[in-house]
């Protein structure tokens, strides 16, 4: 199947180095300390931070840095066929996992021990970089809960079909049995935190779509600077001053 | 969950046994209520309702399936609610299983009507394709992204949105050579049959504090409740369901009275609901 026609069009039109359109917004769960949602093209996530607060499970508390917890979650109606079991599969924990590894590298837990951190995210939307725009979420819902990060860490993914990198896919391109390279970096010092493909890739390639991806997240960090950004004069606005 | 002082709790009940609530509503007035719909694409129909800071999604899939022996000239129709982890902390994992079970049995009990399928609210015949071997499966199911008290009213109004949005598509039947055979089916991409939502219910709790009854509680007002009433009424005023939260008992006459209170309500509830969901559905056509 062609995935990259002799034009260089992709099947949704894009060119191959070009994101799908970002959309963030700030706030969207009122009960939560900090939430945002994400917009990646057709995938759509919320995700609400909790804390930090007293950790309820006394013997999981650590007394010298903060306990990060993180859930990811997908909508009964986000994929295309209905799903039965939304939560505890095999993937989800992994994405979990993933997650909660990726937000704690950036967090100063020190700054607050024996406290807990609960990150939540919720897919309304699955059409392929769920994992990238989770992450992009979890930051934006971090920052807005005041929680002291050393870095904004952004995502996105890219892959290889038909001898193009191609940056931010999608669903459709994403089963197509192809490289899928996940990558989330630390945006001011450019270092990756995370780091995943599927599939196989030869080196020099992978440095290539590598290099692409990196180049993918450094565009949503300068998004997420500019939502902050706003975010912030509206809080200013708001109080007066 | 909602930790409250003293002093907090006689401020609610002593403002509810004034009229004046703890954000400036009267008893009987809801929060003000937006929806959105089609924001599931891939869904056949879908809404988004805010009643305050209560946000929840409802979305509506429809499959082919066999219809039930008991009902051969009737479609199913499931509903399923799932409470996101984002909304409370409580929810993760399986700690939001109890509360979503709870709202999706009296969801069911207001909408679908008894076991044999009479009295539903939402019209099962509509949904036949061939009688005894084809109709359609509705599968409604609900995510409660924030919660701010009075989820089943806001879960109500959101499928009510929900099922004005649905489009079911026609179905051409080529009957197979012998009667006995699987007729083929052909499911259109362009036709779409808007679905009748006349019939359907929206539901209004009652919470009782103190003496008094309130529309539309907030988490904290709840948490203060000695029992609650929920309510389904139709546009006709008909009473479509009824279920009694909480362990305090109550008198007969009280219950009868929070029915007629309901029915006077529902009507309002209705009225707001219908303008709003137009409204977003010719956004939703402009944009």
């Amino acid at each position: 199947m062609e995935f990259v026609s002799p034009e260089g069009l992709r099947l949704d039109g894009r060119r191959p180095m070009e994101m799908r359109q970002i959309r963030a917004e700030i706030g969207v769960v009122a009960k939560a300390d900090g939430s945002a949602s994400f917009e990646m093209g057709n995938t759509k996530v919320i995700a609400a931070v909790y804390g930090p607060r007293e950790v309820p499970n006394r013997s999981q508390q650590i007394s010298d840095q903060a306990l990060v917890r993180c859930e990811y979650s997908m909508a009964n109606f986000s994929t295309g066929d209905r799903m039965r079991k939304p939560k505890g599969d095999r993937r989800s924990m992994e994405i979990s996992l993933v997650i909660r590894q990726t937000m704690e590298a950036c967090i100063l837990t020190h700054l607050m021990p024996r406290s807990q951190i609960d990150i939540f995210v919720q897919v309304l939307q699955a059409d392929g970089g769920t994992r990238s725009a989770c992450i992009n979420a979890a930051t934006l819902a971090l920052a807005d809960a005041g929680i002291p990060m050393c870095d904004l860490i952004t995502s996105c993914s890219a892959g290889y079909l038909n001898s193009t990198p191609l940056l931010d896919l999608n669903y459709v391109e994403d089963s197509a049995g192809g490289p899928d390279v996940t990558v989330g970096i630390l945006s001011k010092s450019d270092k990756v935190t995370l780091l995943q493909m599927d599939s196989k890739l030869p080196m020099d390639i992978f440095e290539n779509v590598m290099q692409l991806a990196i180049e993918g997240c450094k565009a949503v960090a300068n998004y997420i600077r500019e939502i902050l950004l706003e975010n912030t004069k509206q809080l200013e606005y708001r109080r007066g001053t | 969950m909602v930790g409250l002082s003293i002093g907090e709790k006689h401020f609610i009940q002593g403002g509810i046994a004034q009229d004046i609530r703890t954000d400036g509503r009267k008893r009987l007035t809801y929060r003000p209520i937006s929806v959105e719909t089609g924001v599931i694409p891939q869904a056949n129909g879908s809404a988004r309702v805010r009643m305050g800071a209560t946000d929840v999604i409802a979305s509506v899939k429809a499959e082919l399936g066999k219809p039930t022996p008991l009902q051969p000239d009737k479609g199913k129709v499931a509903i399923y609610v799932d409470c996101s982890p984002v909304a409370a902390p409580m929810f993760e994992r399986r700690g939001g299983e109890e509360l979503a079970t709870e709202l999706s049995v009296a969801l069911q009990k207001c909408l679908l009507g008894g076991k044999s399928g009479a009295g539903a609210g939402i019209d099962l015949s509509s949904l036949m394709v061939i009688e005894g071997k084809i109709c359609w499966d509705l599968y409604i199911d609900c995510l409660v992204i924030s919660s701010d008290g009075n989820l089943l009213d806001t879960l109500g109004a959101a499928i009510k949105a929900a099922l004005s949005n649905t489009g079911v598509p026609k179905v051409h039947v080529a009957m197979g050579p012998s009667g006995d055979e699987q007729p083929e089916v052909d499911i259109s991409d362009e036709e779409f049959l808007q679905f009748d939502t006349t019939g359907v219910p929206v539901i209004v709790t009652l919470t009782k504090i103190g003496r008094h009854y309130i529309v539309d509680a907030t988490s904290e007002e709840e948490s203060q409740m000695s029992s609650a009433v929920s309510i389904s009424v139709n546009r006709h005023g008909h009473i479509c369901g009824l279920t009694k939260r909480g362990g305090s008992g109550l008198d007969p006459s009280v219950i009868l009275d929070m029915v007629s209170v309901a029915k006077h309500v529902s009507e309002q509830l209705i009225n707001k609901l219908d303008s709003e969901i137009a409204a977003a559905e010719a956004y939703e056509v402009e944009s």
